[in-house]
């Protein structure tokens, strides 16, 4: 029976419903994260963004263990997706003389594993931003405004969170459908809810570096004034590759 | 110029039961031999062509135990020629309430055949086209049906019962898939291998008995022979004797050509069916002809203007001057006519002068009535992939003008003589489905092939065979007996004289050429002094043929141009036979028209005192070329009365 | 074109449609062994009544008159139903017109003068055997492995015995108007075969019949396809624009329901 299960989720659609779950339940942690995250835009000062870090932190093993969860969803997502991509090179050795498509495909489900690529980079490269970083004196709401007014940050976590949006707007779909969750009633609420996600956190994370960037919030300069002493704030972004 | 007719003779023992019709096939099936479970799978069936007989006989014969080898020259065994099949399948399930019955599906599929049709295997045909729909069911055919769940079944080829079941307009696909599916199942269990690209270039007999053919690989061209216990033709019809027909490319007669010269007699070969409804020839590049299903007749009308040569358009001919010549001349058939009768009649007008379009060779099939009572949408319910094929073939929209319909050959009747146990003359070989001769007369119903050939396949070659490998003494034969060496060696002969012509013309020019001249002098209309000029011309042809034909390449390989080359070879030969066999029999019935044998009001004159037979070929193998020797099966009718088929 | 014998019909119609030009770059393979390369062809004298099949025709005969060796192409019954045209034009299998086999597209559906590039089915799955040939007994192996109701013959219950509603009837007739021609295969970037397997898949197991064998055919099926070296699907539905018969897409959603759901309950 096991080895039944380990081979059938080695088989072409037990790989594909693997990335769909994974991908599935990262887009489920981005939702949690960027409603915590929008706590930023509570309040001038950055109290509740900095409070509900310190909350996070207080889990203590509790958040290793989510964290080490969270690692494992997107290293097997990233690993299938790969190898997904080359089979799929593979077979189909030689191309055609000219290449006209007419079906959905599109730039994002073309591009899925180039924008997967770039959700990584980015990945890492706000880990290690907010989450591997020593926790400034003055909070993690101060490191977020300091490192998004900055034009560098500003430009990485914009290309990051658009090769996100990209990513999503064909990975939703992608992953019900290959979860056979296309063919009911539910089909159209679906790919609405696909279509919010995908936008709403797209745009939801791109507010971030926009909105701080621009300086339209007033708490920017007092927060970066007046330090508030926090104990290291939690933050594990994870952002990540849905379906190819 | 006439063979020399043995008459009623032993070699046509047709092995029929006797006693009351409707307890033949029982009484027939409990008197054949048997061979237990444990012995068959020492009998090694060998299964040519994949349609609906040869699918079904292959799987149904693995199921029992015996060891099949199955060949096709498609690619796949689903490609096989039933595929194109539209219309439907007849079965006397009377599910519909309307009075149908076994009789009286036999009683019409005799008539139709203007009694030209055994008794004995009719019937049976009837009796086991019930089981036919239970099988296909079974194997999840999605045959079309009511609300209720139950099947649906509609009136087809002029039936007064609703007894056709059908799957959309794609019915032969979905049957055979269903069979291919119950193949490919014996496939994967290693029950059947499976031989597709191999063409059966001919027949190995062993002391007179079939065990064993011998192929050519058309991937590389290897010439290879299967030996086995049984031979199953399952090859399909000759229609494209005609080069133009709606028979799909590579239909060929080679297989049982083949048989035939190794000693297989030929029954009936003049019959042939034309069927009124198809997309008339546009130019001289054209490859084949689209059957449009008959069903259109249910709601399409039948005209020509009533004035020769009057190239209005359709439109602006008004009601009076248009002739809807089926339902005048057949008021109660109308344009649900037989194929054979609506053909000719189209053939009548057009030669009248009063055909319509640029070639002048077709008439209307209007849908204008119909559209006004049901509304375009209605139409486009019922015909709308129909409508759209014929858009697509013509660039015509059928919604706005008449269809442009001619007839086309589409069938034959004729094919290897079998008897009642569907075995040929020669001793285990058989032959099922329209390679055969035997259940359709002189002209088919619709609606009957599918019932046929899966008749055979599934319902009665799977029990006739014992009576060929139970009850001869067949010892163990391999492909390492001299008949194999020496066959092949016949082959390879063949094949090489072919290439080595390097003529000046490419196989189909001839093939053109020998359709062309088969059209006019032996199609829908023929007369003794067009078929002696086509006798002649065939003659000449096929002696140019084997002198003139240019094949690129050589044999080694996949080559198109050499597997066309042999089909056409063996075409110059049926030809001559074909046209033979319609010069010696002086009466029209069904899709045998005589000019000479007809009433007053042109229909067909049927001459039972003299040809209430099957007319059956033996080639003679001592003469100097091509010889036949005619024998006659006698037809005899004790439960239907021979009457003159009127459709008025 | 060629002059050669008009059967059945007069040689030049009185208003026939002026003829149009191509440029044809026809993929030349010799075998499965030897790499191919494209051959340019002339053609001034097509008539747009004929079908693109017929235009090879015509070419052919020109080809074998002058002794080469005629493209190998498949096909067989011309009327869209058997699937065995297996070419692509211009990157698109059974060319750029909907729902429609090669043999039923017509010439005067393209552009005069227009340059078309002529292709086999490409695939690692499907090698090609000669010019636009290809092999396509992958799918047959793969119906071998399930894509049946395993019904003897002789032992089936009577046809109304089992009423099925209208509806599921419908869908699987939908489902298995598959024609098994592989322009599903020869359209998708992964050539992947999801589309014709979900076919059958669907046909099936939406009927009473396939239940028994539901699982079981699912799982079979898709190991066998995998096994043939077919790609992934990436949901792109390229493959249903590019099917002769307008297979949904809709069944590869149920084909990987089916295949979970078999997961959890086959044992």
């Amino acid at each position: 029976m096991t080895r039944r299960l380990s081979s059938s989720l080695s088989s072409s659609i037990g790989k594909k419903a693997l990335m769909s779950v994974t991908g599935l339940l990262l887009i489920g942690f981005l939702v949690v994260h960027l409603a915590g995250n929008l706590t930023l835009f509570s309040d001038d000062t950055g109290e509740h963004f900095d409070a509900y870090s310190t909350k996070l932190m207080s889990f203590g093993p509790l958040l290793t263990l989510a964290e080490i969860g969270l690692a494992v969803l997107f290293v097997v997502h990233l690993a299938l997706g790969l190898r997904v991509t080359f089979e799929n090179r593979a077979a189909r050795a030689q191309r055609y003389a000219l290449e006209r498509d007419r079906g959905s495909r599109s730039f994002a489900s073309s591009t899925m594993l180039v924008t997967g690529c770039l959700v990584l980079v980015f990945v890492v490269v706000h880990l290690l931003d907010f989450r591997f970083r020593e926790r400034a004196s003055d909070g993690l709401a101060a490191m977020v405004v300091r490192r998004l007014s900055e034009p560098a940050g500003v430009l990485i976590y914009l290309v990051g969170v658009t090769a996100l949006g990209i990513h999503l707007s064909h990975a939703f779909r992608s992953a019900l459908q290959t979860l056979g969750l296309n063919d009911t009633r539910f089909d159209r609420p679906l790919v609405r809810l696909g279509r919010v996600l995908a936008i709403g956190l797209g745009v939801g994370f791109a507010l971030f570096p926009l909105i701080l960037f621009s300086g339209a919030r007033k708490h920017t300069q007092a927060a970066a004034q007046a330090p508030a002493p926090v104990e290291v704030p939690a933050d594990v972004p994870a952002v990540e590759e849905a379906q190819r | 110029m006439s063979a020399h007719v043995v008459g009623a003779s032993s070699k046509l023992a047709s092995k029929c039961p006797t006693g009351p019709l409707a307890d033949r096939w029982q009484k027939h099936r409990f008197e054949l031999k048997l061979v237990s479970p444990a012995n068959r799978r020492r009998f090694h069936v060998l299964v040519v062509g994949t349609g609906l007989a040869g699918a079904s006989a292959a799987a149904s014969l693995a199921e029992m135990g015996y060891e099949v080898s199955a060949f096709c020259i498609q690619d796949s065994p689903r490609r096989a020629h039933s595929i194109a099949a539209q219309g439907g399948i007849n079965a006397a399930k009377n599910y519909q309430n309307d009075g149908d019955s076994v009789w009286r599906l036999f009683y019409d599929t005799i008539k139709g055949g203007d009694f030209r049709a055994r008794e004995s295997n009719v019937h049976r045909l009837a009796e086991v086209s019930v089981d036919i729909i239970d099988q296909c069911v079974a194997q999840g055919v999605p045959f079309a049906r009511e609300y209720g769940g139950l099947l649906a079944n509609r009136s087809f080829g002029g039936a007064q019962v609703s007894r056709t079941f059908y799957a959309r307009g794609q019915t032969g696909q979905q049957l055979l898939l269903g069979a291919y599916s119950a193949l490919m199942r014996q496939v994967g269990e290693g029950k059947i291998k499976l031989y597709p690209r191999h063409e059966m270039l001919d027949l190995v007999l062993v002391d007179g008995v079939a065990r064993g053919i011998v192929c050519r690989n058309l991937v590389d061209g290897a010439v290879r022979s299967f030996a086995g216990d049984a031979v199953l033709l399952c090859t399909g019809g000759y229609g494209n004797v005609f080069y133009l027909s709606t028979n799909a490319k590579a239909c060929n007669v080679t297989a049982a050509w083949r048989a035939h010269k190794r000693g297989a007699v030929f029954g009936n070969p003049c019959y042939t069916q034309i069927h009124p409804t198809c997309i008339p020839v546009s130019g001289a590049h054209q490859s084949k002809l689209t059957l449009m299903s008959e069903s259109l007749r249910n709601d399409g009308r039948v005209w020509v203007p009533r004035a020769g040569g009057d190239a209005r358009a359709a439109e602006s001919i008004p009601e009076t001057e248009r002739d809807y010549y089926l339902e005048r001349k057949y008021p109660s058939f109308g344009n649900l006519s037989p194929r054979d009768i609506s053909s000719r009649a189209a053939k009548q007008v057009c030669d009248e002068g009063r055909g319509v379009g640029a070639t002048r060779m077709a008439v209307y099939l209007d849908f204008r009535d119909a559209i006004r009572r049901e509304g375009a949408g209605g139409i486009r319910a019922k015909y709308g992939n129909l409508f759209q094929m014929y858009e697509r073939i013509t660039g015509e929209d059928p919604y706005q003008a008449p269809m442009r319909i001619f007839p086309a050959v589409h069938y034959t009747m004729g094919g290897v003589w079998v008897d009642y146990n569907l075995e040929s003359t020669i001793p285990g070989l058989f032959v099922l489905g329209e390679a055969n001769f035997s259940d359709h007369g002189a002209n088919r119903l619709g609606a009957s092939a599918l019932m046929q050939g899966l008749a055979d396949g599934y319902f009665v070659v799977p029990y006739t065979i014992a009576s060929h490998l139970a009850g001869r003494k067949l010892g163990k034969v391999t492909t390492d007996h001299a008949a194999f060496a020496r066959t092949e060696q016949e082959v390879r002969e063949r094949i090489e004289r072919l290439v080595n012509a390097r003529g000046t013309r490419t196989p189909d020019s001839f093939h053109r050429e020998l359709g062309l001249l088969m059209w006019d002098k032996c199609g829908m209309a023929r007369n003794a002094a067009g078929l002696g000029t086509a006798i002649e011309r065939i003659r000449d042809l096929r002696e140019q043929y084997h002198r003139d034909v240019r094949i690129p390449g050589d044999a080694a390989n996949l080559n198109s141009a050499l597997e066309h080359a042999g089909r056409v070879a063996d075409f110059f030969e049926l030809a001559e036979l074909m046209c033979r066999d319609a010069l010696h029999r002086d009466e029209s019935c069904g899709g045998h028209f005589r000019e000479e044998f007809q009433t007053a009001e042109g229909e067909a004159q049927r001459d039972d005192a003299n040809f209430c037979y099957a007319g059956a070929w033996e080639l003679d193998a001592s003469a100097n070329g091509l010889a036949w020797n005619l024998h006659k099966e006698p037809l005899i009718f004790e439960n239907v009365k021979l009457a003159e088929r009127s459709y008025k | 074109m060629s002059s050669d014998h008009a059967a059945h019909a007069p040689s030049s119609a009185p208003n026939a449609p002026h003829a149009l030009r191509f440029v044809l770059h026809v993929w030349r393979q010799k075998n499965a062994q030897s790499t191919g390369e494209f051959a340019t062809f002339h053609l001034d004298d097509v008539s747009p009544d004929m079908s693109f099949l017929e235009m090879l025709d015509v070419l052919n005969e020109r080809l074998i008159a002058a002794g080469d060796d005629p493209i190998a192409f498949d096909h067989d019954c011309r009327e869209g139903i058997c699937g065995a045209c297996s070419l692509t034009i211009n990157g698109q299998p059974h060319g750029f017109e909907r729902e429609t086999t090669t043999c039923q597209t017509h010439m005067r559906r393209f552009e005069d003068g227009a340059t078309l590039y002529i292709e086999p089915f490409r695939a690692n799955a499907f090698p090609i055997v000669k010019d636009l040939v290809v092999d396509r007994s992958a799918f047959d192996r793969i119906i071998a492995a399930g894509g049946f109701v395993s019904a003897r013959t002789g032992s089936a219950p009577d046809a109304n015995a089992l009423p099925v509603p209208k509806g599921d009837a419908d869908r699987a007739m939908d489902a298995a108007a598959c024609i098994g021609c592989g322009a599903c295969v020869a359209s998708c970037k992964n050539a992947s075969a999801m589309l014709f397997v979900s076919a059958k898949v669907a046909h099936l197991s939406l009927l009473p019949q396939g239940q028994a064998e539901r699982g079981r055919r699912v799982l079979s099926m898709v190991e066998r396809m995998d096994a043939e070296g077919f790609g992934n699907c990436t949901n792109e539905s390229e493959c249903e624009a590019a099917c002769p018969k307008g297979i949904s897409v809709a069944n590869i959603a149920r084909l990987n329901r089916e295949y979970l759901r078999a997961l959890a309950t086959e044992s």
